[in-house]
């Protein structure tokens, strides 16, 4: 029985390679690409960062000076309903008490209400 | 919800005694808090000092600050006091119109630097008081004195 010979002069050269056209650039250039607008875009996030940060140095700075007067209002308001207190507690007990084994300024918790209102 | 009467009794705890007659009186500053910031920087390029030393003698004073250091509030409180009328007699339309641009910007202050400019000008010019945010990197520009501010709306 004959055997199957190759062809004489052997096969065609099988086509595995498709002749397709190649788009765009090289991969390359796209990651080029890429970093390059990531880098911009980190730059500018940086600028803003930046302008951020003064912004928040400057609000932080305009509350740093104010806030000595603002403390300086409270702590007088705070002395003079303190003061009133005692005045008050040495009217009705005749005495000053004070609950704490300190003599530090205890903001008070309690307030003390008079029955009628005090003003007028 | 509940069939309570709503009755306020803050005027029953509000106490209106006044401070005794030994300690000196001080008119407090009434400002709300749009002028204030506008003025903050003022008030502390003229009493940076004084507060300083109220600070100081409140952490000094060993948690009895509100009762010993009373004189030192007194001044930081005449000389605020005192930059804010100097302010008002002089620059009075800038200021205003400073403060309340940023009444109604949220007291942002990079939304008002248009206003601010012809305040900080004003000021510098009448009362010899600058402007200067303390730790702002070496050469770089200030931001209040920046052209172009990046989060700033557009001006209408």
């Amino acid at each position: 029985m004959p055997q199957d010979m190759p062809p004489s002069g052997g096969y065609e050269p099988v086509q595995y390679k498709r002749n397709l056209p190649i788009r765009g650039f090289r991969p390359g250039w796209y990651l080029v690409a890429v970093g390059a607008i990531c880098t911009y875009g980190f730059y500018k996030y940086g600028v803003g960062v930046r302008e951020l940060n003064e912004l928040g140095r400057e609000k932080m700075w305009s509350r740093v000076h104010i806030m000595p007067l603002l403390q300086a209002e409270e702590d007088r308001d705070q002395v003079r309903r303190y003061l009133a207190d005692r005045k008050r507690e040495k009217e009705l007990l005749g005495r000053e008490t004070s609950p704490y084994h300190s003599d530090r300024f205890v903001r008070p918790y309690y307030a003390a209400t008079p029955e009628k209102p005090l003003k007028d | 919800m509940t069939a309570r009467e709503p009755r306020f009794n803050h005027h029953v705890l509000v106490d209106t005694t006044p401070l005794p007659d030994h300690i000196p009186k001080v008119k407090e500053l009434g400002v709300s808090s749009a002028p204030l910031m506008s003025a903050s920087f003022f008030i502390g390029a003229r009493c940076k000092p004084y507060n300083d030393d109220y600070m100081k003698c409140k952490t000094e004073a060993n948690g009895r600050g509100e009762l010993d250091c009373m004189r030192e509030g007194r001044k930081v409180t005449r000389c605020a006091a005192s930059v804010l009328s100097d302010v008002n007699k002089h620059c009075l339309a800038q200021f205003r119109a400073h403060w309340q641009c940023l009444e109604n910007n949220n007291q942002q202050m990079y939304q008002c630097r248009f206003y601010e400019r012809p305040l900080n000008k004003c000021v510098f010019d009448n009362l010899g008081l600058e402007k200067v945010i303390p730790g702002t990197p070496e050469g770089t520009v200030p931001v209040h004195l920046r052209e172009k501010q990046i989060f700033q709306r557009k001006f209408t």
